[in-house]
């Protein structure tokens, strides 16, 4: 059994050789680990933190931000083995086909390939992710109770599955649920408080040479410096820590590594989940439980149901992707009432059993090269410039959900099931409501064209021979599924590109 | 006199004073003045709860025109054909965020304005 290794206790000028580096601990990482961890490679897991938060370490994330209100950058995401996948809500949901599509009305969008390419990884995703059996849009036929009716048009109930709930401890938090697995896997060892503090790459400039190391100490002050010369390097620190050292990394390359087409960074994205978005009235009475909260099902599988806009209706109304949520009871004011009475008398509905609902979403962004990560004048610790996320969302982002709610509305009506207020028209009140799914996407964007993308359709940087991306910022576009199950999936066929390359 | 008689004749006053309150207060019933647009208006089953959420159409309402285009499909169609129509050609009307079928909101918007 391997041990955990503390990078603090490693003599000062102690280089590592492993065949392969893998930069953070978190979901990304130690799924690549695991997916080699049968294989002849020699395997390096680089983790910033220890075994639990430790908020020294974790002010090595602080930053600084501008433009929309947006959670802050040591607050949205963990610096401890496992990373943000312990705070994870669990949610999971594949990509739809239609998100790695080139859509005309979305500018930047677009994968270098299909659904069908990251599809066979799906289910070993899933088996990480602890999520059950693979159910999703085969939901309806998983459940007992029935559907919200919903007339012909552009929105359907798809479906969230669960990292499965273990006695009273809530998602697989990678972190605590793999370490008997790291440990157990010969070819790989991990590394606690291990910062990579720069890629260094060979006067060339084509492949990465070594990777600077230091240990941050229990006062917070800097500790020992070391030095790890791998064969080949994954990068799976997160969409912000990932940029971030590809641009603090500027010493052969001078915008950084990958950056000659000033990419890094840029492009960053989130979900924007404001609340309250509308309320939603169902005439008949309450609806199925799993549209309000999570339920389990006999073969175990955890799943939620959402509405999400089908691909037709996002290509007719030039549309993009949301998951909308249903949330919480609601009484409806004297205007509500007589919207209520008003529209089930003319369509001939008994609404005396109505109920409201107040609605809740997650919205896919547009891609925006200019929401990005730059580096300041401020270091950190370790003597890292700090970063500056530059947060952007435009009205056209909230004016396209508008439009999917509006037609879940009318497909309300057309069932006459039910009705829907659409709460907010004007971009202080979608602010004002903002919340945000700290899924960090997009900032070293997959692309075949260097000039498009920081990696290539292998996750290998542009330029850069031995240097791979793992984790969603390689999502060129986002979708509105929550990033976990996704980033996995993408990172198991990494895997078995390294194993090929690496053979 | 007989005491059949007094109960007939209380009786006979309860049910004069009922009528009179339901036809000349608005204790029971609301009581519309004649309008232009009684025929429209008529195929509202709750006037009252339309004019409310007809009070809260913000601008846009062009009565004359919708008066117009509302008896054009009023006059062969009821109001829940109408109301069909509009959904199945999304013809769809917000009225302080919630989404109506453009018949009933402009009827409702009229119910607020007669």
């Amino acid at each position: 059994m391997t041990a955990l290794i503390d990078a603090r206790s490693l003599p000062d000028t102690t280089v590592l050789t492993p065949d392969l580096a893998i930069i953070g601990g978190g979901p990304a990482g130690i799924s690549l680990a695991l997916a080699l961890a049968d294989s002849r490679i020699s395997i390096a897991l680089l983790e910033s933190g220890g075994m639990n938060f430790d908020p020294k370490v974790q002010n090595l994330y602080a930053g600084d931000e501008t433009g929309v209100r947006y959670t802050a950058l040591d607050a949205g995401r963990l610096r401890f083995l496992g990373g943000s996948s312990n705070h994870w809500g669990g949610y999971c949901r594949p990509l739809d086909e239609i998100d790695f599509e080139s859509r005309d009305w979305v500018a930047h969008s677009g994968w270098p390939f299909s659904r069908a390419t990251i599809e066979p990884y799906f289910k070993r995703a899933q088996a990480l992710c602890e999520a059950g059996p693979w159910i999703y849009d085969k939901g309806a036929d998983a459940v007992s109770a029935p559907l919200m009716q919903l007339g012909p048009g552009g929105l359907y109930t798809s479906w969230f599955q669960f990292s499965k709930t273990r006695d009273s401890v809530l998602p697989t938090y990678f972190g605590h649920r793999y370490e008997q697995d790291l440990r157990v896997a010969k070819n790989v060892t991990p590394y606690t408080h291990a910062n990579v503090t720069g890629i260094r790459l060979a006067p060339g400039s084509q492949t990465v040479e070594r990777l600077d190391m230091a240990t941050l100490n229990a006062a917070g002050t800097p500790g020992k410096r070391f030095t790890v010369k791998p064969r080949m390097v994954v990068l799976a620190a997160g969409a912000i820590e990932s940029a971030r050292l590809l641009l603090v990394s500027d010493d052969v390359v001078k915008p950084g590594v990958g950056n000659q087409n000033d990419l890094v960074g840029r492009f960053f994205a989130d979900h924007p989940i404001p609340r309250d978005v509308a309320t939603l009235v169902v005439f008949g009475g309450p609806l199925a439980a799993f549209y309000g909260t999570t339920v389990t099902l006999s073969n175990g599988a955890i799943m939620r149901a959402a509405i999400s806009p089908n691909s037709a209706f996002c290509r007719a109304n030039k549309v993009v992707g949301s998951l909308t949520t249903v949330e919480n009871p609601v009484d409806l004011d004297d205007t509500g009432k007589a919207a209520v009475i008003t529209t089930a008398l003319a369509l001939g509905v008994d609404a005396s059993d109505a109920k409201a609902y107040s609605l809740g979403c997650g919205m896919e962004l547009q891609p925006n090269p200019d929401r990005r990560l730059t580096l300041t004048g401020e270091k950190d610790a370790l003597g890292l410039p700090r970063l500056k996320l530059d947060m952007r969302i435009s009205d056209a982002d909230f004016a396209l959900y508008r439009r999917t709610l509006a037609e879940l509305g009318r497909q309300l009506l057309a069932s006459r099931a039910g009705m829907l207020r659409i709460n907010y028209d004007h971009r202080e009140q979608w602010l004002k409501a903002m919340d945000w799914g700290n899924h960090h996407l997009g900032t070293t964007r997959m692309s075949a064209d260097p000039k498009q993308g920081v990696v290539n359709p292998d996750s290998q940087v542009h330029g850069v021979s031995n240097l791979y991306v793992a984790g969603s910022s390689v999502f060129p576009t986002y979708g509105s599924s929550n990033p976990t199950l996704n980033l996995i999936a993408l990172t198991l066929r990494l895997g078995d590109h390294l194993r090929k390359v690496m053979a | 006199m007989k005491r059949r008689d007094v109960i007939a004749g209380v009786a006979a006053m309860g049910v004069a004073l009922a009528a009179g309150v339901y036809r000349f207060t608005d204790l029971i019933e609301k009581h519309y003045l004649p309008t232009p647009y009684d025929d429209l208006l008529g195929k509202l089953t709750d006037r009252k709860q339309a004019a409310k959420l007809g009070a809260k159409v913000s601008g846009g309402f062009d009565m004359q025109s919708q008066v117009a285009r509302l008896r054009a499909v009023l006059q062969s169609h009821s109001l829940t054909e109408a109301a069909d129509a509009d959904i199945a050609a999304s013809r769809m009307v917000e009225i302080d965020g919630w989404v109506l079928p453009q018949t009933v909101a402009w009827l409702s918007a009229l119910a607020a304005k007669a």
